[in-house]
């Protein structure tokens, strides 16, 4: 390629270095008049983005930034604190080595996973390998949106935004599928299957917990739904549908007493056994990023939100938000897994009928 | 409050930006990681064998059951979503038994399901 270049452009301009000036000429005001063009065309965009969304526009630039900030501070955290809690928890020390108290640990790993090989298997179903990994990182930006961290401190108060929330959380499920389908490996296979029938066995006590919390505060925008809080947090009215949507939130993040779809010691990894390298960390990414935002979910709807004294609104989001996502960790050590048929029929044996009862009792309670 | 186009074009932008952010993630590796190719690199990984017949294999037939319990409760339960926003406390007890009526018919299909042994998990004649 680089020859025939250098051969082609022997053949124009070697005789005739004139014809190398005009040539770069001509170049230079052809780009000058493009520059001109696209900084016309720029400017008006900007100027009728401007007028059209004003300070919104501002807001949605600052909230892209501040919730990229939220998702890879997170996740590096988390990788962290999970090896760190396990360690002690099994009366080791866990990583020590990079910087302080092993804190840069994640950041070294991050490092080596962007400079790990990508390979994607021969017979893979192509456009399903290679897009789950793309689109299972939508529904995690797209929850950020309507979280509230703060009284003020919220991307865009949507007022359907749980409804918008669990819309999106669904397409989690897809992209496992269309990981683990186009994978073309019996593993992932089984693992994908596994993992559909959990999500959606799940899902239902999940929306039926909501529900009461719903009721209680008449409104789907979740700072409506913090606001109503104020004399008491609602795990203190709703304690069942609390309990059982803390249960369906481990289940739906595939955490362990309910890893099934991703048991390394029957499926190697599940769904994706088969991705590598940068493809494999956004998976890990978007499983840290859903814990921690079933977590703020928890939050949000039955503890209050960012409600509490003498701290600032933020300080105890992040606290009672990283105390749910300890209490997962723990539950990672503590309980064996359970059998699958066990795990689907606790759903729809015990939990969806358990939810309908207390929502039926919500309903009645708030008629007297 | 009303819900705009607006609000939506937030939901947008987040999604095209996790697209993005994705797409440029798994781009970079291509740059600064190494590239080997092997006799069995782009094999799929079956604990070190050869793998062996078609990776679509034939799953339970159950879980069909449990997608089609699923449908047909999943919508439903969304329609309760407004009846929680307009519920109001106290007074018009006919909202409570227009609830009770509806969650009462759900659990006909749970019933059902129960009874026909979708929940059972046993292989009849073996």
């Amino acid at each position: 390629m680089r020859r025939w270049l250098r051969e082609q452009f022997d053949r124009y301009f070697g005789s005739d270095p004139v014809r190398l000036l005009f040539a770069l000429g001509g170049l230079f005001f052809a780009t000058l008049v493009v520059l001109a063009l696209l900084y016309w065309v720029v400017g008006k965009v900007v100027t009728a983005g401007l007028e059209a969304w004003g300070w919104d526009l501002v807001r949605l630039l600052l909230g892209l930034l501040g919730v990229m900030v939220v998702v890879f501070g997170n996740a590096l955290f988390l990788v962290w604190a999970e090896r760190k809690v396990a360690g002690h928890m099994q009366i080791r020390i866990g990583p020590k080595e990079v910087g302080p108290y092993g804190l840069l640990q994640s950041i070294a790993d991050s490092v080596k996973l962007l400079a790990k090989e990508i390979i994607t298997p021969r017979f893979v179903d192509r456009p399903l390998y290679l897009l789950a990994p793309l689109l299972i990182f939508v529904p995690c930006l797209v929850a950020m949106v309507v979280i509230p961290f703060d009284a003020r401190l919220q991307v865009r108060d949507i007022n359907v935004g749980i409804v918008m929330i669990l819309a999106f959380s669904s397409l989690t499920v897809l992209a496992i599928f269309m990981a683990g389908w186009g994978s073309v490996n019996k593993y992932s296979l089984i693992g994908g299957v596994r993992s559909i029938s959990q999500s959606i066995a799940y899902e239902i006590p999940m929306l039926l917990s909501i529900l009461p919390v719903v009721m209680m505060a008449r409104s789907l925008s979740l700072k409506e739904v913090v606001e109503a809080q104020s004399p008491y947090w609602f795990v203190l009215v709703q304690p069942v549908a609390f309990l059982i949507y803390f249960v369906c939130a481990v289940a739906e993040t595939n955490r362990t007493p309910f890893d099934l779809p991703e048991a390394e010691s029957e499926l190697v990894a599940g769904y994706h056994t088969e991705y590598s390298g940068m493809r494999f960390s956004l998976f890990f990414l978007a499983e840290y990023t859903n814990i921690f935002i079933v977590c703020a979910l928890a939050t949000t709807f039955f503890l209050g939100g960012y409600k509490g004294p003498v701290l600032p609104g933020v300080v105890w989001f992040f606290l009672k938000t990283y105390a749910l996502i300890f209490v997962i960790m723990w539950f990672r050590w503590t309980f064996p897994r359970v059998r699958f048929d066990q795990l689907l029929n606790f759903s729809w044996k015990f939990l969806i009928p358990l939810a309908m009862a207390n929502l039926l009792v919500t309903g009645g309670l708030l008629k007297l | 409050m009303e819900t705009t186009l607006r609000d939506f074009a937030f939901v947008l932008a987040f999604a095209v930006l996790a697209i993005l952010f994705a797409l440029i993630a798994v781009l970079i590796p291509r740059f600064i990681a190494p590239r080997t190719v092997g006799l069995k690199t782009e094999s799929i990984y079956e604990c070190g064998m050869d793998p062996f017949g078609s990776a679509w294999i034939r799953y339970a037939a159950l879980f069909y059951l449990y997608a089609l319990i699923f449908i047909a409760f999943d919508v439903d339960v969304l329609y309760l979503f407004p009846v929680a926003t307009s519920y109001v406390r106290g007074g018009n007890p006919e909202e409570f038994i227009a609830l009770l009526v509806f969650v009462l018919l759900l659990v006909l299909a749970i019933a059902y399901a129960w009874g026909k042994g979708v929940f059972r998990w046993k292989y009849e004649g073996r």
